[in-house]
Order: C-alpha cells, then structure tokens, then sequence
C-alpha cells in the first residue's frame, strides 16, 4: 500500500481501514497461475507405511493397532480425524481418555486413544433393525449406510464402547468408518496421518482378542522401580484390550493396544467415578410404560371379561405405538424396520407392535359396536398373544444390551411388573396393590450399593427417584381404597419408573477424560 | 428387478452418504470431502504455541478459510499438527466476538456499543486527561506474545515515542522473561541457540520442568524421530506424559531445582568429567563456580532436592557419557522465585561439558508463546526494538535513525516490569491501562488483587478478539480486534524461525487487525505523522530488518513475507552478507535454504564457539540457592503446582474454549491432581469435590487421584479461572517472573452440595 498523497481525516481513514479488514485475496488472484497437482509433498504420502501393503486374505481383517508407548497424549487423531473426514462441529469420530494407576514406586498415566473397534461381532450390526449396518467382507471394516439409518438409536444403546454417535441434524447415526475410502486408495485413515509420533497404524488380525487363547496384559508388580526397568522386563510388546475396557467378550472388538510398559494391577479409567446420566428418551418412555398397559388390561379383559378394560387397552395401545414414532430421527424410512427381523429384537418388537395395534383396536371396535362375528371374536385372544411376545421382545431389547442394570431380572420385573399391576388392578385392585409394592421393593435394592447406578438415583437423579417411589407408594394406597385413582397413580408411577430406567443405566464406555461428578 | 429391490431395501447411496463421500484434493491434499474441495490454498503460521507449525489453510472461491490441515514441507511441523493448530479457525467464529467498540455507560454501568470514531476520541481524551494530571508515565500498556511482532513492535513504539508513555510490558513476563534474561546475562544476547534437528540428533536430551509430550507435542514428534536410541531424562515433580516416555524420570523435589544442578556440576567437575579446552577458551567464571561448588557435594544436595547422591552422581556420568547432550527447558524453570539462576545452572552445564555449539546439544529454552520470541526482540517494551537497551545512548541513535524520529521521543530509562506495573496501580502512580490480547484478570498471580485493583484505575482499555474474557468484562473501553487468521503479520519460534501468518478470514462486523486499531489511534493521538510510512504489516517487517542490521538477530537477508513462505521460514541470523558473499552471489545459498533438513534450513549457533558478550566468552553464573518464599506447613501442608493440563487447552481459554472439539479433549471444570494416599487419609473420593485454600483465596475443584503426583504435592492446571486466586506473588529478582509453580495450600474435602 502507497502512503496516501495528503493525509486522510480520522473518518477516511477509519473507513479505509475498514475496507482493508473485510478485503480477502481471493486464490483466483493469489494462485491462478500455480499447478494444482504440484504443490510440495502431497498429504496423501503422509505415513502410508502405517498401512497395510496388501487387503486381507479370507480370516483376516483390518484393525487399528494403538502404540500406547508412542502416544504422548497430545490428542491429534481426534482433532485430525475430525478436520480431514469433515465432520460436524460437535461431532467427533474417535474419542480420547486417560487411565491411572501405579503406586510411589510406579506411578502410571497413559492416554487412551479409540475409534470404533470394527468387531468381529459388532453390537451396533446385531442390533439394527434395517440392516443401516454392514461389515465389508474383505476388509471387516463396519461400516454405516446413512442413508438407511432410521435413527432409532439402538445401535448406541448395543454398542459397548459407545461408538455409534446420533447427529441431530441429520436425525441419523454417524461413526468411524476407518477411512475405508482412503485405504481404498493406499492412504492413511485421518488419525493415522494425524499422529506425530505413529502411534495409530492398521493391521490385519485374525483372530479377535475375545476368541483366541487371551493375551493377558503384564501386570506390574509394586516394586518396579522406573520406566528403564520395566521396559527391560518387558521386550516385547503385547497386544491387548486392556482390562479397563468394557468386556471385549460382547462383541469381539479388533482393536489392539500394544505396550511394552507393565500395566499397574489398580489401573482405572481416570473417569471411572465419573456418574453420567444418560438421555431419557421421553418416546420410548412413553411407549414402552402404554404399550404394558395396553397388554396388562387386554390380559384382565380376557380373563374378566372387561370391556372397560379393552378400551383401557385400546388408547393407551393407540398412544403408546404412536410415541415410538416420534422416537425415529428418520421416521419416513421406517418401513424397513421388518429387515432386520433375524437378528434384531427392535426389528421384532417393531414387527410384533404393528400387528397387535390393528388386533387390538378391531377387538376394542367389535366390543364396542357389540359386533359377535366369530373371527372378530378371536381379535382379542390374537391381540393379547401378540401382545404377550412384543413384551418378551421390549424386555430383550434392553436385555440384549447387557448392561448391567437392564439384565433380566431387573428389565422382567419392571416390564412385567407394569403388565401384571395392570392385567390385575381392573379386576382385582389388592392383588395389584401386592404385586406393585413387590415391584416397588425390587426397584428399591438397586438404590443400594456404589454402583453407577444406585449412585445416580441417589445422588443426581434423586429428585426422580424420590418421585417414583411417592407415586408407587400412593398407587398402592390408591389401589386399596380407590381402585380407579389407584390406576391413575400406578400409570404415573410406571412412568416416573421408566423415566429413572433409562437415565440411571450404566452406559459402558471407553475411558475418557472427565474427572467432574456434575451433570453436563 | 432384484438390483431394484435390492437398491430399494438396502440405501447405499443418497444425499447423507454423498456428504461424506472423498475425492483426490488438489494442492497437495489428500483425499478430502467432496463438498470441502479448496478453490486455491495458504500456508500461515498457527497462533497458539511458540513451535510454530505452518498450517496449510484451505480456501474458498471467495477467499476465505473452509477448513485446514498442517503443511507437510514446513521444517518445523512435517505434516502435523496438535488439536489446537487443528481447530485454529473454529474460535473465529465464536458468537461472543467483539463487533463493534463497546464504551461504560456511567449511568447505568453496562458496557454499550459506540462507533469507532467515538470509542477513539475517548480513547486518546481519557488518556491524555490522566497524563495531563498525573504526568505522561501515569498510563501503561500489557501486552502479549499472541500477536504478529510487526504489531508488538507498532505496539511499543506508538506508545512510547508517540504518546509519551514508558511503562509496557508483556504477558511474555509470565513465560519467558527467565529465559530472556538468563541468555542475556550468559550468551550477551537473548538467543536459544537451538533448531528442532537438535532433537534427533542428541544422545541424552534433559528435560527438565518441561512436558513437551503435551505441551509442545510437535516438538516431541522431533524427539520419537532420534534413531539413537537417546538417553531421556525428565526432571520434573510429577511423572507428567513426557516423564512415562523418559528412560529415567527424575522426581525431584519443588524448588529443589538449583540443588540437583549444582550437585551434578559438582559431581562432573570432582570427577573431571569437563571440557576443560572449552571451558578456558570460551567461558569465564569458571574457577570461581568450581570455588563456589565446593559446598556443594551430592550429599549436601541429595536432602535438599529429594534426589539421592547416588542418582546425582549417575545422572553426571550420564551427562558425560553423552557425546551430544542437549538440555532442555520450560515454565517449571521459567516459573520460580530464583529462575534465573536455575536456567542459567542448565546453561553452566552446557558450557562445562562443552555441549553447545555442535548438533544435538545446547542448553535450549523451550518458548511458549506463539511470539513470544518476537516479543522479546521487537515489542519496545522493556527493552528497546531490536535487543537494545533503552539506557544507552547509542542504541537510542541507531533506532532513531532508522526511524526517522528524533531520539528525544526515545525514554532514556527501562519500563517497569509487569508486576512493578501492578504495584504501580496499586499506588496510584499508573492510573490508566491499556490491555491488548491477554487476559490478565485470569492469569496474573494473586489475581484476587488484581480484581480489588480494577477500581483503582481511572480508566481501562481492553482490546481483544472477545467481549467475554475476565478482563473485557471489567473494562471502561473495549476495542473490538481481529484475530489469528484475520490479519498478516511474522511470528518468531522458539528456534528463531520467523514464519508468516496470513489473512484468510473476514473479521466480523467492524474488528479491526491490531495493526489498524494502532494506526487509527496514532491518527486520533495527533502523532499520525511519526508512523505515516507504517503503513502495512510488511512493511513495518522491512524496517525490522534495519532495526536488526548488524544485531545477533540480523535478518537483512530476508527478502520479504514471500521469501519466508518459499523458504519454508527462515531462523535468524540470516544478514544480507554471509561468510563474506555479496548480497547477489549469497543468492545460491536461498536454494539450499529451502532444501529439507539441509544446514542452512535448520541452522544453530555459536558453532565458533563465539558468544555476543564484548569479550565472546559465556559467563558462568551462579548463586546459592534461597529457600522458596512460601513452603509448606502445619496450616498449609501441600505445594501446589499449576501448569498445562492437556494439548487442547490454551492459557485462559479463551479461544480454546470455544471449540467443541477441543472441550471434549479436556476435563470442563476445574480439578486437583492429588496423591491417592493423601486422599485416603483425608477421605476424598475419587471425583468428589474439594476445597483447595492458600493464604490467598480459596478454590472448589473435583479431586482426580493419581499417583502421578507426589505425596505432599497437588497440581492444578492453570486454564480455569480461580487458579491464579491461590498462587503466591514471589518474583525471580533478575527476570521479574512470577513463581506459579511453588506455594502452599491446604486441600479438604468438600461438603457436597
């Protein structure tokens, strides 16, 4: 810029300034005349000896191998990872923690670094209802087909390593896909090009780590004296998924970590304590407390005779199937859900839910219009067996997930629980009243203990659970003296118990970073 | 049919799958998303930390930043980058942006939007009212290491010899102002004398208060590329990230630093284990320092500094074993009540086994800044432009010659440090406050005095990129200023290399550059004249050179911005005339510049062995050690020690904490580094809530338990506020740097609630 030939008043130059600022070399200007394809060293060079030379052979796989002793902690991949694969701005595909342990002697911190573990049998797979997953049979990579996703969300529920993220915005699931289309084309997935020290690499594996003759991990005795000496001990290194990590036996993940460092036997995942609530999921709620309803008092109509409990049925059938919908981030693509029928229970559940409500309602209609064709006759009875198995089918749902606090017994005695309080409170309230106070105490021993999830009710879900267990408490009283209220009351209660279900679940994890028992 | 059904079934394809979909980039790139496929691309310098990695910014039709990834050919980075460089753009874009100048309301005391013209004129009333009645020194600038050194120097010099001021300093005084002066004091001149191939090629590097694995992890790369098997020793309390990956970690003691380094002198000198050629033709003091080591046999020191005779003496015969040993350094050097010395015990070291000068060795301060090296060279702060003294008389000659100004606009005294500028407010000789991108109500030591001195300023300008920071929400003024990415300008790495940031986003709304807000208020000052031919970064950065001709930190050779971009940066020294060469035949050398790895793209000094002292020796310097000014006791039984807590996070968090990426990477809150046993024994549990207290403040924080810290000690990391409410105000006497890294406090457990 040329010195201006008179001097500018404060406002001329003020709105030159200002002009400047906004004003951009536009690469037209800057770089039409510069070669395109030659510009210094193309990025795709970058660490390509990380990669493998050749695609897997039949028994074989693609896996991430993670150098813990090269990993500084300095957290690239995931920025890298992010950044190159384009990702939204809260949306990141690999995730960082870190793990404690060690003593005076042998303190231990080590940075975890981990994407999706591409299983042998992906949770996430399993457990889609339209088949929006696939492994690639030659390279084992999991990948997601966005366009198929349905965003129902099971897959994050399925995956023990908490991999699969939803995207609001798309309404959908995302998740590592290995780069697949960069290996493809002899580059490096984005965290392996990202990483200053080589940490990350992928290799091919043949057996998972959860099938073969298990590599233990070296566990270091209290009086290793430094690092110098635990690497002597130990020359070479061994693959492992270490023993913080969710049980690798659900799902048979391809990850390996690799180190030559003793592990100190009391590591823990530095957010190990850390209590997280997770997502209500107000829908499924819903659903899952009306759709019970709905089969507990088609069950008391066709023990007693009830018409007022097929009605009973009828709406909250009606209400709770269409709270299921409003669950889907991609509701339109619905349709599909019948597709993933062999191996997905929420394929099943879907597929069961959308016969008993057309059975349900042709018996609440022919019962109403007092209608005795015989095959309509034979509605309720139909309605009520598939009722009876799309229950079994929601209980399998959570159970399948195998969290801890979702496993049989406690999943049967809420679910079934709610079906039994109202197959029986029609007709007989007092039997309810018991059957609901049982319910109650079992709920009530999973308060107890230092578990994730006695400690979330207690502690930052406990204006819930206090709330739960007043509804439950007058519920019982209700049905006592006032059978109807009694009713009302058990059906918020139901809810509230739910509402807790979901939230106070423990979620496994990978470790991560957060140390705060607060909630975000 | 079945293809139909199959693709009717199955969605393999569609608009959310095509979003992620790759092609070849052009430009060098990899495969990249489609949908973010670059028009054109830029190299530009990161802003955050002072390794200075070249980003290769990916533009759009119109110019403007899309997205980035780290330039493969840069000597420095190599292709990579840290999540900070990553996520480089993401703070740009932050809602709580400052837009326009926003002025007090005395009325209703809200902070309200005022046009530029307005928010100038109050500007330079306010100011020159405060100088009117308190005398033209009245008013005082802090400043930073964030910014282009084309800026700092602006910075300094309008202040100074426009505007009559003489006391400014820098946050630099926070990091890097030990460093300074101990080179200063030992080489004659501030120079780390280093390039990053020092890293590869030394046989034991010595770190020490330094966790570069995280800190600096760009750097580190540098250290996993040595191939000879390099002896690592991290001195350092804490088994910190670099410590895990040392060959031996030295868990030293807090402020037991001096003592381990005079006892390995005294070991390497009682065992002859010196370069006594070196010594005698290139140093002074040494008889006096082996006198004086005298009392300081590893015995003396083993109980003063928790390390064992026997590991001392070891740690010498390492030290001399190594054929090329380098040391290495950082804040918890930096950051001490006697850090001067400390440095300067690294650099005696260096200088006694002769490990300077040849590859692979030196006695190198690891910068943190992003320019803080500029800083300390050209921000006309406490020292005049160029590594002048502000108290000679003929460096006042030469730097008003070069700027044309007459030397009478050149103060003949020294500013005051930055904490003598706060103890200034306090009494009421500094009345007005001049804040330019840093955040001082969070960072400065004791900073629960700083928020008391806020009232006692008449008038305070902050001028930032937020309107959020702790010290922009106490201001009378705030000037709204573009950031990284938003303006031009060259940033000085810890190796001496001079690098270009460019221009590649649109600052929002009417956020000027720095450089601009400066001209516009040199125009409304009424000194517009004296700076008319400053009229861009660049060219500021040829009158850089002038101010460096025939200076240590000479660049006359330097051609222009775009040389530095071809040249992949160039460190100084880089004069016009070269081992004798005109200025045309030096020309062949700029190929061999650009090669990489080659001698002159990383270059390292005193290869001669030739310092910048009058006489070209190194001095040896050396004072006992003095105990810390608060230790532990019965009250307050725990150090505390504060430092960097992860890779994603910067300093206060301003602009770190406005990427969503970069907030996963850390823990969000606040949170104390404990020692399990201390924990048991005063019942805290994993993630339960503390109080930490000191003398000073008080500070609830979720208690992290991990053997990583020492018994006795706690560490808090420095990037939430309230930190800096418990640290306490000590100040090495050479450099004026405060002590963040050493005081005690007391921790108990929280009632939760």
């Amino acid at each position: 810029m040329a010195s201006p030939p008179r001097a500018p008043s404060l406002h001329e130059f003020l709105d030159e300034l200002l002009a400047e600022q906004q004003r951009l070399q536009t690469p037209i200007a800057r770089f039409g005349a510069l070669d395109r394809s030659d510009f210094g060293i193309p990025h795709s060079a970058v660490h390509t000896d990380l990669i493998p030379l050749s695609a897997p052979v039949p028994g074989e796989q693609y896996a991430f191998e993670v150098d813990l002793d090269a990993c500084s902690g300095c957290k690239a991949c995931v920025a890298g990872c992010h950044s190159l694969n384009g990702l939204d701005e809260e949306e990141t595909w690999r995730e960082v923690g870190l793990v404690l342990g060690g003593d005076a002697a042998y303190p231990f911190q080590q940075t975890i670094t981990s994407a999706c573990h591409h299983c042998e049998d992906p949770g996430c797979m399993n457990g889609c209802p339209v088949l929006a997953y696939e492994k690639d049979p030659v390279t084992g990579i999991v990948r997601h087909l966005d366009d198929q996703c349905i965003g129902c969300s099971y897959c994050i529920l399925k995956c023990p390593y908490d991999v699969p993220k939803f995207s609001k915005r798309l309404g959908i699931v995302r998740k590592c896909d290995m780069c697949h289309g960069r290996l493809a084309a002899g580059e490096a997935p984005a965290c392996v090009q990202a990483c200053p020290t080589h940490a990350i690499k992928i290799t091919k594996v043949t057996a998972s780590l959860g099938r073969e003759a298990s590599p233990r991990p070296p566990f270091a005795r209290a009086t290793d004296a430094s690092n110098a000496d635990a690497l002597a001990r130990h020359p070479r290194p061994q693959p492992t998924f270490l023993p913080v990590f969710p049980d690798p036996a659900i799902t048979r993940p391809t990850t390996r970590y690799v180190s030559r460092r003793p592990l100190p036997a009391n590591l823990r995942a530095a957010d190990a304590d850390t209590l997280r609530p997770q997502p209500p999921h107000w829908p499924l709620v819903v659903m899952l407390v009306l759709t019970q309803v709905s089969i507990g008092a088609l069950l008391s109509h066709l023990v007693a005779a009830r018409p007022d409990a097929l009605r009973y049925a009828a709406i909250c059938g009606l209400f709770g199937i269409a709270a299921s919908v409003a669950h889907l981030g991609q509701p339109l693509r619905a349709w599909r859900v019948f597709l993933g029928l062999r191996r997905s229970w929420l394929s099943r559940e879907a597929v069961l839910f959308g016969a008993y409500l057309p059975a349900l309602l042709v018996a609440a209609a022919a019962s109403l219009l007092a209608v005795d064709y015989r095959f309509l006759t034979l509605a309720a009875p139909v309605a009520g067996t598939i009722g009876a198995a799309s229950v079994f089918c929601s209980m399998m749902i959570y159970i399948d997930t195998r969290r801890r606090f979702w496993r049989a017994p406690l999943t049967a005695l809420r679910m079934g629980g709610t079906v039994a309080v109202f197959a029986l409170g029609f007709s007989l309230p007092l039997a309810a009243a018991l059957v609901l106070a049982a319910k109650l105490g079992g709920e009530a021993l999973s308060f107890i203990g230092r578990s994730p999830s006695a400690r979330l009710q207690r502690g930052p879900l406990r204006s819930a659970t206090a709330l739960r267990l007043t509804l439950g408490a007058m519920a019982v009283v209700g049905l006592v003296f006032a059978p109807t209220l009694g009713l009302g009351l058990a059906l918020a209660g139901e809810l509230a118990e739910r509402y807790l279900y979901f939230r106070a679940v423990d979620a496994p994890k990978m470790p991560g970073v957060s140390t705060n028992s607060v909630l975000n | 049919m079945t293809t139909t059904l199959t693709k009717l079934l199955r969605a393999h394809t569609g608009p959310m799958t095509s979003e992620l979909v790759q092609r070849p980039g052009e430009f060098g790139l990899g495969r990249i998303p489609e949908r973010l496929a670059p028009a054109a691309v830029t190299h530009s310098v990161c802003g955050f930390c002072a390794t200075g990695c070249s980003l290769k910014v990916h533009l759009g039709a119109d110019g403007s930043a899309i997205n980035l990834s780290p330039q493969v050919d840069y000597p420095v980075n190599l292709g990579m980058a840290c999540p900070k460089g990553w996520e480089a753009l993401t703070p740009l874009a932050a809602p709580d942006r400052a837009t326009t100048p926003l002025l007090r309301n005395p009325l209703n005391g809200q902070l309200e939007p005022v046009d530029w013209p307005r928010a100038l004129q109050t500007f330079v009333a306010r100011m020159k009212a405060i100088q009117a009645a308190h005398g033209k020194r009245s008013i005082a600038f802090l400043s930073t290491g964030q910014i282009p050194t084309e800026e700092m120097m602006f910075l300094g010099s309008l202040f100074k010899f426009g505007m009559g001021g003489l006391h400014g300093d820098s946050n630099t005084r926070q990091c890097m102002a030990t460093a300074h002066v101990a080179y200063k004091q030992a080489f004659g001149f501030d120079a780390p004398p280093y390039t990053y191939a020092d890293f590869e090629e030394s046989d034991v590097l010595v770190f020490v208060g330094a966790n570069p694995a995280i800190a600096h992890p760009i750097m580190w790369q540098r250290v996993m590329r040595n191939r000879r098997s390099p002896q690592i020793i991290v001195v350092d309390p804490r088994r910190t990230e670099t410590a895990m990956c040392a060959t031996r970690h030295v868990a030293i003691q807090p402020r037991g630093d001096l003592w381990l380094f005079y006892g390995i002198s005294h070991a390497l000198i009682a065992r002859g284990l010196i370069d006594r050629a070196f010594v005698e033709t290139h140093t002074t003091g040494f008889e006096s320092f082996a006198a004086f080591l005298d009392d300081y046999t590893p015995e003396a020191c083993a109980p003063r500094c928790g390390v064992s005779a026997e590991d001392i003496r070891d740690l010498a015969s390492i030290i001399a074993a190594g054929k090329a040993v380098s040391f290495w350094w950082t804040m918890g050097v930096n950051q001490g009540h006697e850090s001067t010395r400390v440095a300067q015990s690294l650099i005696n070291l260096a200088l006694i086994t002769g490990n300077i000068g040849r590859p692979g060795t030196g006695a190198n301060s690891i910068t943190g800044q992003c320019n803080a090296m500029g800083s300390r060279l050209y921000a006309n702060a406490t020292s005049l432009l160029g590594g002048r003294s502000f108290e000679e008389v003929q460096h006042r000659a030469d730097v008003a010659s070069i700027l044309g100004f007459s030397e009478a606009h050149i103060p003949r005294e020294n500013s005051w440090a930055y904490d003598q500028i706060i103890d200034g407010i306090e009494r009421g000789a500094i009345r007005g406050l001049w804040v330019v991108a840093t955040n001082p109500a969070h960072s400065w030591i004791n900073h629960g005095r700083f928020k008391a001195l806020r009232d006692r300023l008449e008038f305070l300008v902050v001028q930032d990129m937020y309107t959020t920071t702790e010290t922009a929400r106490a201001a009378d003024l705030i000037l709204p200023a573009a950031g990284w990415g938003e303006k031009e300008g060259t940033f000085i790495n810890s190796e001496r290399r001079i690098g270009v940031t460019r221009k590649v986003a649109r600052a929002p709304g009417q956020a000027l550059s720095d450089f601009a807000i400066l001209q516009l208020i040199a125009q409304a000052w009424g000194c517009g004249e004296m700076f008319r031919t400053w009229s861009s970064p660049e060219a500021v950065f040829q009158t850089i050179k002038e101010l460096s001709r025939g200076r240590p930190c000479d660049i006359t050779g330097i051609r222009d911005y775009a040389h530095l971009d071809e040249a992949g940066g160039i460190q100084w020294p880089w004069p016009e005339t070269r081992n004798g060469l005109t200025p045309d035949s030096a020309n062949s050398d700029h190929s061999a510049l650009r090669t990489p790895h080659s001698a002159l793209q990383e270059r390292r000094l005193f290869a001669d062995g030739r310092f910048f002292t009058a006489d070209g020796r190194a001095r040896i310097l050396f004072d006992p050690p003095r105990p810390a000014p608060e230790m532990p006791d019965e009250t307050f039984p725990f150090w505390l020690n504060t430092g960097r807590g992860s890779s994603a996070q910067w300093h206060t968090g301003t602009r770190t904490n406005k990427s969503d990426v970069l907030r996963k990477l850390a823990p969000r809150s606040v949170y104390v580094e404990i020692n399990p046993e201390d924990a048991d024994r005063l019942g805290i549990e994993p993630g339960g809530t503390v109080v930490v207290r000191s003398r000073r403040g008080g500070l609830r924080a979720a208690a992290l338990l991990t053997a990583t810290v020492q018994p006795g000690q706690v560490f808090v990391p420095m990037h939430f506020d309230g930190v800096n409410q418990l640290t306490f105000p000590a100040f090495d006497p050479h450099s004026r740097q405060p002590s963040y890294k050493a005081c005690a406090v007391a921790v108990e457990r929280a009632d939760e609630g």
